[in-house]
């Protein structure tokens, strides 16, 4: 009996594995034709190893005019500010709705969970024109300023403030600790889990972001690691091995911040969406 | 006291929350708003006056062909999330206790969905390149002569698509099913088998019903999800060949920043947000009904 469940183990491992396989066969794919010769770019059968190392590809990638070191610096600007930004102002607001009892708390609150319903394309339009207007439309603060703000986020802390025992703020309220006091010294360092979580999610999102990167910059020397994806591929578009290495180097930083935070964004997301 | 108590409390209230409200009214509320009143005008970008236009953009809409075949193909796009849902709930039965290496595996399942964006979309188009792409090499092996042309022909391109979104969306539902699976008591599971229920019965008839409410907030979430993208198909095709992977939220985009067309682009996206308030109002109406059971 034992033994049969384990059997049954093995081979449902087995076949779970193989299915993982080809889930991120892409991924195998995509890395190994960055390192083949041209000509060996749709072999078939599939050489995944391929004969011999071409890093020419990798090098055409990270040197010349719009280099992906750019892309990289700008990227990492623009998601490193935004989710700072985001998990601070986020926790505060998420602090108050949780927190304090204040008149039209609830109505905001509403407002809030309606805006979450509005598509993003909806918004492009007016704030593509206000941008413009004010002048920061093909600058970085273009996509840094709106990247500040998410409702998610909001909820997402507001979520975990509220499931922290109010025994413990009341305790402080009686030792004469105010709200500000109470935020910072208290639920903020309980909260570390929670916002760590929010800022890989988060991280994660802008570094992703091609929409709102398509739609509000210009200027090459601007673009992000999406565009720049974009914009080498369409100059390259017969160069497959060159366009694999450009998406390697796209995707290699999230791959990393995923095996450094795995637990954080899959609990993350099961949280969010269980709980929301 | 009670009231100058109440009053601070309130003052407090807004302190905390004001630096996020100001953003959430700046980027959020205004251009929602804004983007209203451009719907009942014919303003495009560049052009020196703008009228009101009143309902033209809507009934240019309703009359617009390429409006039906966006709405066509957005529709064909949402075929992907209840398969990738059913392949995710397989996955996620399998991961869940009796394997090994749960958790290497559940990460290289998830990893797609980290990965979004411009560099997968490359990936895949490359892989179903018609000619000599590896998915119809291997298609060719198996002793199919004639494979589809992928993503350069109309009749298969949004299939296309729709592979790349289940293979996209399978990790993120595989996880939340997960979680969803892990609340079920141990002992009704123990139960059922106790009771001579073979695996799939158990499935079939314990585990399938009360995973329902996820398997329905899956389902709408993941619709609305789906609705809003556009990334994955502008990086690919842009919409083509032809219009035949042209969905509402790209078609949005093409008025809006290739032709211009300001008050049409925001008269479209307002009827995508009737169709993602539909599904909000069938969330929350199901939410009554599915989560407590």
């Amino acid at each position: 009996m034992e033994s049969l469940s384990q059997i049954r183990k093995i081979i449902l491992t087995l076949l779970m594995s193989g299915f993982a396989l080809l889930m991120i066969m892409p991924f195998i794919w995509m890395i190994s034709t960055s390192f083949k010769s041209p000509a060996d770019v749709f072999t078939y059968p599939i050489q995944w190893i391929p004969s011999s190392l071409n890093w020419e590809h990798h090098i055409k990638v990270w040197s010349g005019a719009d280099t992906f070191a750019t892309y990289y610096l700008n990227s990492l600007k623009i998601s490193l500010i935004s989710t700072i930004g985001a998990v601070f102002l986020s926790a505060f607001a998420a602090y108050g709705f949780a927190r304090i009892q204040f008149k039209g708390r609830e109505t905001l609150f509403l407002i809030y969970l309606s805006m979450m319903m509005v598509p993003p394309q909806v918004l492009f339009v007016p704030k593509f024109l206000m941008f413009e207007w004010v002048g920061i439309y093909n600058t970085h603060w273009a996509l840094i300023l709106p990247g500040m703000f998410t409702i998610f986020g909001v909820f997402m802390l507001r979520q975990f403030f509220l499931s922290v025992p109010s025994e413990i703020s009341e305790a402080a309220f009686i030792d004469g600790a105010g709200h500000l006091r109470i935020f910072f010294r208290l639920i903020l360092p309980l909260a570390k889990p929670a916002l760590a979580t929010l800022a890989i999610i988060d991280f994660s999102w802008h570094w992703n972001d091609y929409e709102n990167a398509l739609v509000f910059l210009i200027d090459k020397d601007l673009y992000t690691v999406p565009l720049g994806l974009q914009n080498f591929i369409l100059e390259n578009n017969v160069d497959y091995n060159g366009m694999m290495a450009a998406a390697t180097a796209g995707i290699i930083p999230m791959i990393i911040v995923f095996l450094v935070g795995q637990h954080y964004i899959i609990q993350g997301v099961a949280g969010s969406a269980v709980k929301g | 006291m009670h009231k100058s108590w109440m009053k601070r409390q309130s003052r407090l209230g807004y302190l905390f929350i004001g630096p996020n409200m100001i953003g959430v009214l700046l980027f959020f509320i205004i251009p929602a708003v804004y983007s209203f009143y451009l719907m009942f005008t014919d303003y495009k970008f560049m052009s020196p006056e703008t009228n009101f236009v009143g309902l033209d953009n809507i009934r240019r809409m309703l009359n617009d062909d390429l409006f039906g075949v966006a709405l066509r193909n957005t529709f064909v796009f949402l075929l992907a999330v209840p398969v990738s849902m059913g392949l995710a709930f397989i996955v996620a039965v399998a991961l869940n206790k009796s394997v090994y290496w749960q958790k290497t595996l559940r990460a290289l399942y998830f990893m797609p969905y980290i990965t979004s964006g411009v560099a997968i979309a490359f990936v895949w188009m490359l892989l179903f390149q018609p000619t000599s792409g590896p998915i119809n090499g291997f298609l060719r092996g198996i002793g199919i002569t004639n494979p589809p042309g992928w993503l350069s022909t109309t009749e298969w391109s949004m299939y296309a698509i729709d592979i790349i979104w289940i293979w996209f969306m399978l990790g993120y539902n595989m996880i939340i099913y997960l979680a969803a699976l892990q609340e079920i008591p141990e002992e009704l599971v123990e139960a059922a088998r106790i009771d001579g229920a073979r695996p799939w019965q158990t499935i079939r008839q314990v585990i399938w019903p009360l995973v329902s409410p996820t398997t329905f907030l899956l389902l709408i979430t993941g619709l609305i999800m789906t609705i809003k993208n556009f990334g994955i198909i502008q990086a690919i095709t842009q919409g083509g060949p032809g219009n035949s992977t042209t969905v509402l939220s790209l078609f949005i985009y093409q008025n809006a920043f290739r032709y211009y067309e300001m008050g049409y682009a925001a008269a479209i996206s307002w009827a995508l947000f009737a169709i993602i308030m539909v599904f909000t109002v069938l969330q929350w109406l199901g939410q009554k009904r599915w989560v407590h059971y």
